[in-house]
């Protein structure tokens, strides 16, 4: 049996843990450098159709009418809190695969079915109790099972975030109270041809022919198929797949028209990137480098370009990379405009053990494995950014993200701790949005 | 090829291993005796992923002994017992109290304090 936990509204809970003050108000948390909500709390939803993902300059009146607190995402925090959740729950099982942030499937198998229920309740209370952070729980005998009973926990208040499918009643009773467009992995496309077949719920899903799911939906449709009909097609995972492209793409804290400044920024997203890149053991074949003005804009002159640049051999050295990602963002500069977001994605990705080389390109000593070594472990152990190459510049304030709403790093920063005493935490910003 | 090693909850880096003898003369005669140095880690914190720290900004708490700039350390998996100190929340804001085990209130408990670091330089 597997289950999946998952947190609730995840990174407002965070916030609540550390501040009393907070509990039972409606929270939200905004998208780097607070464009827009990424995440709200049980009571900014109820309390307001708080329309997800949209600009937050265009709701700030119904935002202040209703004192939603907001804040700027602290990622420093929810990431440290989410590694406190899935240790947690590593004292249940050796078999923990961490989905994304706040989800995770853990593999009960050894546990006796009868067990389940008191254990889903224990998993979710200890985590309360340790963490501060809410979670449901969804037992079934497959991934895409759990993922449903994990929702049927949260949806139905008396089942009290707790859902165990230990019997093919429990089953059917889930899948018919659940709509196709709530299985894990049927796309819009895919519910809006199945509810046009006149198939609305997922146990309707579950009981079609699996060669009419085969012919319309392929094989990754069969396999939902199958996981809903308790046949195990998604293993558990214990290390990630190598992801096969990485990238990043940030806008800026405020327009910039400066080349010099932009050229340091897009430097401090190469290095980040090909952290990435070297942590997962890969090399880069080509490096994308794309830059954009403000589309949302009415008064600015638009304009957007991207480059590729082929590298001449599978390389995940920050010195080679950020030279080349230089070298595109020279051509793809215009001056005149005034921009508002670089992107970088690297591509084509390769083992670092089967780099082919180059027979024709001299190899150059800044490509050196042992600097890049030396320059990661010196990182890892004082901190990002340490040891830098000089076209990162010292002028991270001129273009980095606005934050304006961060909470402290209380778990994090020695001197950002949590507090207590009269003003009764540590100087944060305001809470409010300004005018 | 070095497999990530993403699914283990951390531990600190004890050896308990003789390790080979680094002298060039005289083999020292502490081989057998060597021992890790002290980790106030592994001594003060027993369940790291429950452990918080949470400074004092004032001396509003002196009546427990704890003055401005103190830091205390909470462990949350704790279930406090007759005496001791807790972090609680009362009036939407975290209050130190000493639990009675007669108490008659509902008390909201946040967090059990287990040490309290003074800087006495």
């Amino acid at each position: 049996m597997i289950a999946l936990v998952d947190c609730n509204s995840f990174y407002a809970s965070c916030e609540q843990v550390f501040r009393p003050d907070l509990q039972h108000k409606p929270v939200v948390v905004l998208s780097n450098n607070d464009g827009c909500i990424i995440a709200a709390n049980k009571e900014a939803k109820t309390l307001t159709e708080i329309p997800m993902f949209q600009p937050v300059f265009k709701i700030k009146k119904i935002l202040d009418l209703h004192n939603v607190v907001c804040f700027s995402s602290n990622y420093t925090l929810y990431s440290d809190m989410s590694r406190r959740v899935m240790d947690t729950l590593k004292t249940f099982s050796p078999l923990v695969e961490e989905y994304s942030i706040d989800e995770s499937f853990v593999d009960l198998s050894f546990y006796h079915p009868e067990e389940l229920v008191e254990i889903a309740h224990k998993i979710k209370d200890i985590i309360y109790k340790n963490t501060g952070i809410p979670v449901g729980v969804g037992i079934a005998k497959t991934k895409s099972l759990a993922k449903l009973a994990n929702k049927f926990a949260k949806k139905i208040p008396e089942n009290d975030n707790v859902f165990v499918i230990d019997s093919d009643e429990k089953r059917n009773y889930l899948l018919q109270s659940l709509k196709v467009k709530d299985i894990w992995g049927v796309g819009r496309k895919h519910a809006i041809r199945l509810n046009n077949k006149n198939i609305t719920t997922a146990l309707e899903f579950a009981n079609l022919p699996v060669a009419w799911i085969r012919k319309e939906m392929t094989v990754i449709g069969e396999r939902l198929w199958r996981e809903l009909n308790n046949m195990s097609c998604l293993e558990m995972l214990s290390v990630p797949h190598a992801k096969k492209g990485i990238g990043t793409a940030k806008s800026f804290g405020k327009k910039l028209t400066d080349y010099h400044l932009i050229a340091e920024s897009c430097s401090y997203y190469v290095a980040e990137v090909a952290d990435l890149l070297r942590q997962q053991q890969s090399a880069a074949s080509q490096i994308e480098v794309f830059l954009t003005t403000n589309y949302h804009s009415d008064t600015d002159k638009q304009y957007q370009n991207k480059i590729i640049i082929a590298l001449d051999s599978p390389t995940n050295s920050t010195i080679v990379l950020t030279q080349k990602a230089l070298m595109g963002l020279k051509k793809i500069f215009k001056s005149g405009y005034r921009y508002k977001k670089v992107g970088i994605n690297l591509s084509q990705l390769v083992p670092e053990n089967q780099i082919q080389m180059n027979l024709f390109t001299p190899y150059h000593k800044s490509e050196s494995k042992e600097l890049t070594q030396v320059m990661d472990a010196i990182n890892s152990k004082y901190g990002k950014n340490k040891v830098k190459l000089a076209t990162v510049g010292n002028r991270e304030n001129e273009w980095a993200l606005i934050k304006e709403h961060r909470s402290p790093r209380y778990t994090t920063q020695w001197h950002e701790l949590l507090t207590i005493g009269k003003p009764s935490r540590s100087a944060c910003s305001k809470d409010t949005i300004s005018s | 090829m070095k497999t990530l090693q993403v699914n283990l909850i951390e531990k600190s880096k004890k050896n308990y291993r003789v390790s080979r003898p680094t002298q060039t003369g005289f083999s020292s005669p502490a081989t057998h005796y060597n021992e890790p140095r002290v980790d106030l880690n592994d001594v003060l914190i027993e369940n790291a992923s429950a452990t918080f720290y949470v400074r004092a900004v004032d001396d509003s708490f002196n009546a427990f002994d704890i003055y401005k700039n103190d830091v205390l350390i909470i462990d949350k998996s704790l279930t406090p017992k007759h005496n001791q100190l807790v972090i609680a929340i009362r009036d939407d804001a975290f209050k130190i109290i000493r639990i009675v085990a007669e108490a008659t209130t509902e008390l909201q408990i946040w967090g059990v304090i287990t040490y309290i670091i003074k800087s006495v330089k």
